[in-house]
């Protein structure tokens, strides 16, 4: 059970570190962002607490240091500089690394300790008092869950000290610091007791405090903090407010009330002061009723418990969980679950057609209705936002420049665009290589962009937007292009282009996927060897994808993915050559005509067709698979866009639109060029599912040679 | 510089912090800081970087502070506040945002930032 918890935690944690690395990021752009801060902070105050509840005492002692600088910068003490972002940053991947170690496995601190030591050096004094001092460093937050913090309660404490405390050896501010201990404090101390001079026994203390303090420890432990100077100072323990509380608002009482009820006020005076119609507290002050320093620490308690129950009221209610977290191992069981279901309800509706038995047949109608929406409500559990991947690249691009000495700044947008999980899993190497390349490669050192009449600031755009039934996935940076003579003389010494070869730029750009492919003069830590476009490449295409280049020399290079949105089940158009079935992703097909023997014959094996006036090469599939068996009178072309490009595809028949689970063929088939998978029929028959593009890039490479 | 104070040409006062300002010499503190205020118009205190400041340290000078204003004499100080003042006035919540009655309803220049 606790092992579940375990990795329920290092889960949760991984997320919230990717969300921190994400605020971070943003939190540089906008420093001044208080919900960014504020965001890192919790980030920091939940990865604490529930690291301290599971038993993850390194990460709790650690993130605490950090948090303690983040409440910091919350409360106004201190400000967002690269510096303090570089080292949470650090502290960020110290955590993930932390993570990754075994609860009480020794660990290396070593990263850790110059990362608190960096971060001491940025905090103003007061939070780190010298050796010596008896004074201890100000707020310090308990390490607390976020079920604690639903148990939270506010109290109001008057703590009037005996006048000789200190003369007894008792240090108030030592005690104010052990409430803050148990939770959020805020202190005002009451000077209006204080004589003139000529009346002031110097050693007496005449100083008293209110302390509004949130905290999820009882009555008990505050009363606790007092239990050796109780007989001799006055204390008043009120709770003020508690989650608890059945008629709670999310405001909080007015300044007159608060007043009253610390006896600061009377209720005739707070009438006569209202009659008077202006700021309540300003007309207090004026009259000489209540000191400004009452007025002031009543005012602190309204805000602190405003900001209490605002915090309380934002939190989705423990018991009303909106959302549950599956294992991700359950949900690719689900989806294989329906996928033989859409199977079987093929073969269903296929038995009851052919029975003709109407009730049966309304039946394995509602069935194919119900497997419909099961499908489709199961592909959406497993579609996740893109942007939750954008966080890292920007980290990717931020660490990079840095090493380069380049200044680059990224910039994403369709954070919000959603993909199958597996897909952005998948996604992540080809993206790191391309936006790797584009700042080593692509964007120019701030000398040579000045030189040019650019901004030193170099800018790498990612992005993602829906476009039909697949997502692009744009990367595009302002650099210096792509040099379309050097890549295609490399080509053609490679033997990738023939010397006298028209080919299009696009064609020409695509070279640089091919493997090995550089023209990079010099090898660095970043790009250069030729391997990563490569990579890409096949990652994409793996994902049933494509990539377009474009560049223009001096201006930038924009390269575009384009993915489909699932990987499980597709739509498709199932045909049929001979005796065979196959499958064409949908996505692709513009339009089917027919075919004629007159028309192959008039077009005299130039494979070409007319389409409303239009000439359209097309692939004779039937032959490109070497089926012999005889042709039909009337066959059907299947017209695809293939970037841009219209191509028809040659069948025998259009059996109609299908649903496609997708098998993949197994190792032995991996290489077979044009056939990117397999799905089982009604029947139990298998089609297999054809890669239009590499089919088309297959006959092209045929002809080239 | 011990704990002291010196008149200046102008007839000023200048009171010398010392390397401590607590509970232990709250006495001679607030004795000199009186005798200061009794016979010069403006008071000042010249603080040493690194003195220490107790809550003791801090109520003597909001004491001096309303006797000042009391008898319309100036209690100020000159230079940076030290370090050790910013500590004790954070952590003994002693931050002043609203003007003080005691101080002509100005903002407090010891606890409040200005000056």
């Amino acid at each position: 059970m606790m092992e579940q918890a375990i990795a329920t935690y290092r889960e949760e944690a991984g997320e919230l570190l990717a969300e921190l690395e994400t605020s971070l990021l943003d939190l540089e752009e906008t420093p001044d962002d208080n919900d960014l801060i504020n965001r890192v902070f919790r980030a920091m105050h939940t990865i604490k607490g529930s690291g301290a509840m599971f038993g993850f005492e390194e990460i709790a002692t650690f993130t605490h240091e950090v948090e303690t600088v983040f409440d910091m910068v919350r409360n106004g003490k201190m400000t967002v500089t690269k510096r303090l972002l570089d080292l949470t940053l650090q502290s960020r991947d110290h955590i993930t690394y932390l993570l990754g170690c075994a609860i009480g496995e020794g660990v290396d601190r070593s990263a850790g300790d110059e990362i608190i030591a960096g971060l001491r050096q940025l905090v103003p004094r007061p939070e780190m008092p010298q050796k010596g001092s008896t004074e201890v460093p100000a707020i310090t937050l308990p390490a607390v869950s976020e079920e604690e913090l639903a148990n939270e309660s506010t109290w109001r404490i008057r703590f009037r000290p005996a006048p000789n405390i200190l003369l007894c050896g008792t240090n108030p501010i030592s005690l104010i610091n052990e409430l803050r201990g148990l939770g959020t404090a805020h202190v005002v101390a009451q000077f209006d007791e204080i004589p003139q001079l000529a009346d002031l026994v110097p050693e007496n203390l005449y100083i008293y405090w209110d302390i509004i303090l949130t905290t999820s420890s009882g009555e008990d432990a505050i009363k606790d903090v007092f239990i050796f100077v109780e007989d001799d100072c006055d204390i008043k323990i009120e709770l003020i407010d508690s989650s608890g509380l059945i008629d709670r608002e999310e405001g909080y009482k007015k300044l007159g009330d608060i007043l009253v009820e610390r006896g600061d006020l009377s209720p005739v005076e707070m009438k006569k002061v209202l009659m008077l119609q202006k700021r309540f507290g300003e007309l207090l002050v004026e009259q000489g009723i209540v000191t400004p320093e009452k007025v002031q620490s009543a005012l602190v308690e309204q805000q602190h418990v405003k900001s209490v129950r605002k915090e309380r009221s934002e939190a989705p209610p423990a018991e009303a969980a909106a959302s549950i977290r599956v294992p991700a191992e359950r949900l690719d069981q689900l989806i294989n679950l329906v996928g033989e279901m859409v199977t079987v309800q093929a073969h269903l509706s296929q038995v009851s057609l052919a029975g003709g038995y109407s009730t049966f047949i309304a039946i394995s109608e509602e069935v194919e209705r119900l497997t419909n929406e099961l499908r489709d409500t199961a592909l959406n559990i497993r579609m996740l936002p893109i942007g939750s991947t954008f966080s890292k690249f920007k980290r990717l691009v931020r660490d990079l420049s840095n090493e380069l000495g380049k200044e680059i700044e990224m910039e994403t947008f369709g954070a919000e665009t959603e993909l199958d999980k597996t897909v952005i899993e998948k996604l992540n190497d080809p993206l790191v290589h391309i936006i790797r390349n584009s700042i080593d490669h692509g964007i120019e050192m701030p000398e040579a962009r000045r030189a040019a009449g650019k901004s030193p600031v170099g800018k790498v755009y990612l992005g993602a937007e829906h476009s039909g039934d697949s997502v692009l996935v744009t990367i595009r940076d302002d650099g210096a292009g792509l040099d379309r003579d050097t890549i295609r003389a490399k080509a053609v010494e490679r033997g990738l282009l023939s010397a006298t070869a028209d080919v299009s730029d696009r064609e020409i750009y695509a070279q640089i996927f091919a493997p090995g492919f550089s023209t990079a003069a010099k090898v660095t830590s970043v790009s250069g060897r030729g391997v990563g476009m490569d990579v890409v490449k096949r990652g994409i295409e793996g994902l049933r994808g494509s990539i377009a280049v474009d560049s223009v020399r001096g201006t930038g290079t924009t390269i575009t993915l384009k993915i489909p949105l699932t990987l499980a089940i597709i739509d498709s158009l199932l045909v049929k050559i001979g005796k065979d079935h196959f499958v064409l992703p949908l996505a692709a097909v513009e339009e089917c005509i027919e075919l004629t023997s007159d028309d192959v014959k008039n077009s005299h094996g130039r494979n070409l067709a007319n389409v409303r006036g239009a000439i359209v090469p097309y692939i004779p599939l039937r032959q490109h698979f070497q089926i012999t068996d005889q042709r039909p009178e009337i066959e059907q072309i299947v017209i695809a866009d293939i970037h841009g490009t219209k191509v028809g595809f040659v069948v025998d028949s259009v059996v109609g639109e299908h649903q496609t689970v997708i098998k993949s063929l197994g190792k032995v088939y991996r290489d077979v060029k044009g056939i990117s998978g397999a799905t089982i029929l009604g029947d139990g028959t298998v089609a297999l599912i054809l890669d239009m593009n590499v089919l088309l890039q297959n006959i092209e490479q045929m002809e080239n040679s | 510089m011990p704990l002291n104070s010196s008149v200046r040409e102008n007839g000023n006062v200048v009171i010398t912090s010392g390397n401590s300002l607590t509970i232990e010499n709250a006495a001679e503190f607030s004795r000199i800081l009186r005798e200061a205020l009794d016979a010069a118009h403006v008071v000042a205190i010249e603080f040493e970087a690194d003195v220490a400041i107790d809550i003791i340290g801090v109520q003597i000078l909001c004491s001096a502070c309303k006797s000042a204003s009391g008898s319309g004499r100036k209690f100020t100080y000159s230079g940076p506040q030290p370090q050790g003042l910013t500590d004790i006035i954070f952590s003994s919540g002693a931050e002043r945002y609203a003007a003080c009655k005691h101080n002509n309803d100005s903002t407090c220049i010891w606890f409040g930032g200005a000056q």
